[in-house]
């Protein structure tokens, strides 16, 4: 059983992220259950979304029992802290958009080693990639959700394999299929590198 | 990954609960499909848009959850299958018809999908449906999975037209939005027309046929009892040896439960209802004298609790029966497994670790949903903000335009449920000396919002009346509305004039104004606050993210914000909102690609500093 909580910004294409990796649990046979929150997020909030590989009836996960979480904002990496215990791997995103807390109320975005030190308190191990800057290397600039994919994929942590993965972005993904799977490809490669 | 319609039979596909519900449907010879949008039901309507005129369907986003109710009534007392979906305080606007519908019964399967929302993840409340069930006399189905809404909203019409009786499939947001596997059939799609054969001491419900019909309904009732406690969905499930501990559970919270059971190495036999009114008594009782003691796992009200209570008692039984009456389960806001794990451990006297339990972080910044780039809506709130310094009471509406409760706008008093914007402007006007606004968007003043304004009109309510006309039900993912231009499950649908019935209801002081040009709205919302009648003004622009672009991504042109010029007030962040322009270490930016060119700030800021990009 393994449990991917999956964490980020509304528009950033958590949901279709999520998507593909239930599809590539299917494919392998696995049983499979997803969740999403997002309430009024698309205006912009936090977004969580839930894949549950295995024998699970609950789509939610519960506190300390997240194996990975993948996250595709650095802020929202922080938030999802509680998921988190010394078997998590975390995957983030460098990338960051800065909510309107920040301007308004005069609050402070966390710096990146503040969020890689805060994890790496609680998780087995933290990976950071520049999603927004491999996938623009791959033209695909949009595709930052995908080049995350690629690393939850490159990173071994679900047990899937690479083919199941590439499958399941085709059946997710309508336009620009060749760039996403080089996104794809981009992100396995820095997968490789995390701990888990 | 195939589409609804595409999947062959014996497929497995992964399926969202409501896109689930939507193959099984089509699979149990649907005829007719209704539907107003609302979070957590919108995407049974949305994937019904998309395939109903390929499957040969009739769909329609109705005006409001009454109206897509009578439809569909219309249709099943024709006899042919009908469902209406929508969310769960939707079902609070359809209660008239159904309660009534209930009474005369249906020849055509009729299902009523409400999807319920326990924690309030988008919604005014979490009231629990469950008791509609109860109220109206309706068998009730509650899948606790996609695989089971598809199973059982073929049921659901099954039943319906055995039993000639409307029935409820309630959902909740983690069963209408989970995804999973689904293993499909073949589709079947229903007749498109069927002769509605009169029968009036049937369906007209004077009170004489009423009295006659409140007897069938309670026969059909007690025939419905026969079936729930024969069907399939009411099933005993056995965690390590079962014994004469047992938990009593439905929906969601039955998922936590058998997660929660394994977990904690339960010896426990789970009694799941999915068939759960009428309650299937015998089962029921059954089971409560096969074991000592039952937990009753249900999310918001005691439902089933006062049941099986209610049946021991009737019984004698010993058994001890617990669970939110008397402490051991909460009564509000959705269940997980911590929560499940929590009370049954306690009732079954089990040590609790409290290992897995975390704080979440509280210092990071918010990031609570925002009104968009270049949102009409956020400058309207500004202009109205200038046009009465604030000392204005606000009632207002559902829609995205609520999110104008938040600073810097502010611009939100009072509300309580879709349309009631204007009515309870009626009211505030009475008692109050300050100025009041209702604001009501367009898809909401559709639904429900006219009658509160020939209401105001006829009593000589004075307040003024804000129709936020976006051309869109934006909030729910922009389903078209009565004065959409377009309608894509109607091509020959007749766009509605918002101005002709503002008009029609008799208000004799009306403007629409484009609420990008900021100096007209708040001329045009002082003077319409001199008026001594109810006026009303009309913001309308498109929906941001509707609204056409130009190559560069601008609905008008693309903004900056001259460095040189700008004087640091902060004017553009604390009058105005937009997720586009940023305020970080006295820095006021404007990001390029979030800049959706509606050109407000440029009215916006004082100095002059915000200009048009090259
Ligand atoms: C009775 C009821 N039905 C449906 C909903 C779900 N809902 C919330 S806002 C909204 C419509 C908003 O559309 P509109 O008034 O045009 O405002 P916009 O979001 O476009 O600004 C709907 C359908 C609800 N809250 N209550
Ligand atoms: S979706 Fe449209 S109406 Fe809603 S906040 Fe965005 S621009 Fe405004």
């Amino acid at each position: 059983m393994v449990d991917v909580y999956l964490v980020g910004v509304g528009g950033q294409g958590i949901i279709t992220a999520s998507k593909i990796i239930g599809d590539a649990a299917l494919l392998a046979g696995e049983k499979v259950i997803l969740s999403e929150t997002h309430g009024m997020a698309q205006r912009g909030g936090s977004v969580v979304c839930t894949a549950r590989i295995g024998d699970r009836a609950g789509p939610l996960i519960p506190d300390k029992a997240a194996d990975v979480i993948l996250s595709l904002e650095l802020l929202e990496t922080l938030r999802a802290e509680c998921k988190a215990s010394k078997v998590t791997v975390v995957l983030s995103s460098t990338e960051r958009i800065v909510p309107l807390s920040v301007s308004t109320q005069k609050m402070r975005y966390p710096s990146q080693q503040e969020v890689v030190d805060k994890m790496s308190s609680v998780a087995r191990s933290v990976t950071m990639v520049d999603a927004a800057g491999l996938a623009g290397q791959a033209g695909a600039r949009m595709s930052s959700n995908i080049v995350m994919v690629g690393v939850l994929a490159g990173s071994g942590a679900t047990g899937l394999g690479r083919d199941r993965f590439e499958e399941a972005v085709k059946a997710n993904i309508r336009r620009n299929v060749d760039e996403n799977l080089r996104a794809f490809a981009l992100g396995f490669d820095q997968g490789k590198r995390a701990k888990a | 990954m195939s589409g609804i319609l595409e999947a062959e039979p014996g497929d497995t596909v992964l399926l969202m609960g409501n896109e689930a519900i939507v193959r099984g449907a089509l699979e149990a010879r649907l005829s007719v499909a209704t539907t107003y949008p609302g979070t957590p039901a919108s995407e049974i309507g949305d994937t019904l848009a998309k395939v109903a005129e390929k499957a040969g369907i009739y769909f329609e986003y109705s005006t409001n959850e009454k109206v897509a109710t009578e439809v569909a009534i219309g249709a099943a007392a024709s006899g042919l299958r009908a469902m209406v979906s929508m969310k769960h305080v939707g079902v609070n606007v359809a209660s008239d018809p159904l309660m009534t519908f209930a009474y005369t019964g249906t020849r055509g399967g009729f299902v009523l999908v409400t999807a319920d929302d326990p924690s309030c993840h988008s919604s005014q409340n979490e009231q629990d449906n469950r008791f509609y069930a109860l109220f109206g006399g309706f068998p009730l189905f509650e899948p606790a999975s996609p695989q089971e809404c598809y199973d059982m909203i073929k049921k659901a019409f099954d039943v319906s037209e055995e039993l000639g009786q409307p029935v409820i499939l309630r959902t909740t947001t983690r069963v209408a939005h989970v995804r999973g596997p689904v293993t499909v059939g073949e589709i079947s799609i229903g007749p498109k027309k069927k002769e509605f054969v009169k029968e009036p001491a049937r369906f007209v419900t004077v009170p004489a046929v009423a009295r006659a019909r409140h007897l069938v309904l309670l026969e059909q009732l007690s025939k419905a009892e026969r079936m729930a406690d024969e069907s399939e969905f009411n099933t005993i499930i056995r965690i390590g040896d079962g014994g004469r501990q047992g938990i009593v559970t439905s929906s969601a919270p039955a998922n936590y439960t058998i997660d929660a059971a394994k977990d904690m190495g339960l010896h426990v036999d789970i009694l799941k209802l999915g068939f759960s009114n009428p309650v299937p008594s015998r089962k029921m009782l059954d089971f409560l004298r096969t074991h000592d003691k039952v937990v009753i796992v249900e999310e918001l009200e005691p439902v089933l609790e006062t049941q099986v209570r209610s049946l021991a008692q009737r019984e004698g039984l010993g058994t001890k029966v617990l669970g939110k009456m008397d402490g051991y389960m909460p009564r509000a806001y959705e269940y997980d497994q911590a929560i499940v794990t929590h009370g049954l451990a306690r009732a079954f006297s089990k040590d609790l670790n409290e290992a897995g339990k975390c704080e979440p972080p509280h210092d990071l910044p918010t990031r609570p949903p925002v009104l968009c780039a270049g949102c009409p809506h956020s400058a309207t709130y500004y202009a109205v903000n200038k046009a009465t310094n604030k000392k204005a009471l606000f009632a207002t509406d559902i829609g995205c335009y609520t999110l104008g409760v938040a600073p810097p706008y502010s611009t939100a008093d009072l509300l309580v449920c879709m349309g009631s914007s204007v009515g309870t402007a009626g009211g505030l006007a009475k008692v109050n000396d300050l100025p009041v606004i209702a604001f009501i968007g367009d898809s909401t003043f559709f639904h429900s919002g006219i009658p509160g304004l020939v209401n105001a009109v006829h009593q000589g309510h004075k307040f003024l009346v804000m129709i936020l006309d976006n051309r869109t039900t934006a909030m729910t993912g922009h389903q078209p509305h009565p004065g959409s231009a377009r309608d894509p499950c109607n091509p020959g649908a007749i766009s509605v004039s918002i101005e002709e019935v503002v008009k029609g209801c008799g208000v004799k002081w009306l403007k629409v104004v484009d609420p990008y040009d900021t100096s007209a709205m708040i001329e045009a919302v002082k003077d319409a606050l001199t008026q001594d009648s109810v006026s009303v003004v009309i913001a309308r622009r498109e929906c941001a993210l509707i609204a056409k672009r130009d190559e560069k991504g601008a609905i008008l042109k693309k903004h900056y914000i001259d460095q040189e010029a700008c004087k640091k007030c902060r004017t553009c962040v604390t009058k105005f909102q937009c997720p586009a322009i940023s305020s970080i270490d006295k820095l006021q930016t404007i990001d390029e690609v979030l800049c959706a060119g509606c050109g407000v700030c440029a009215q916006v800021c004082p100095y002059k500093a915000i200009k048009e990009a090259p």
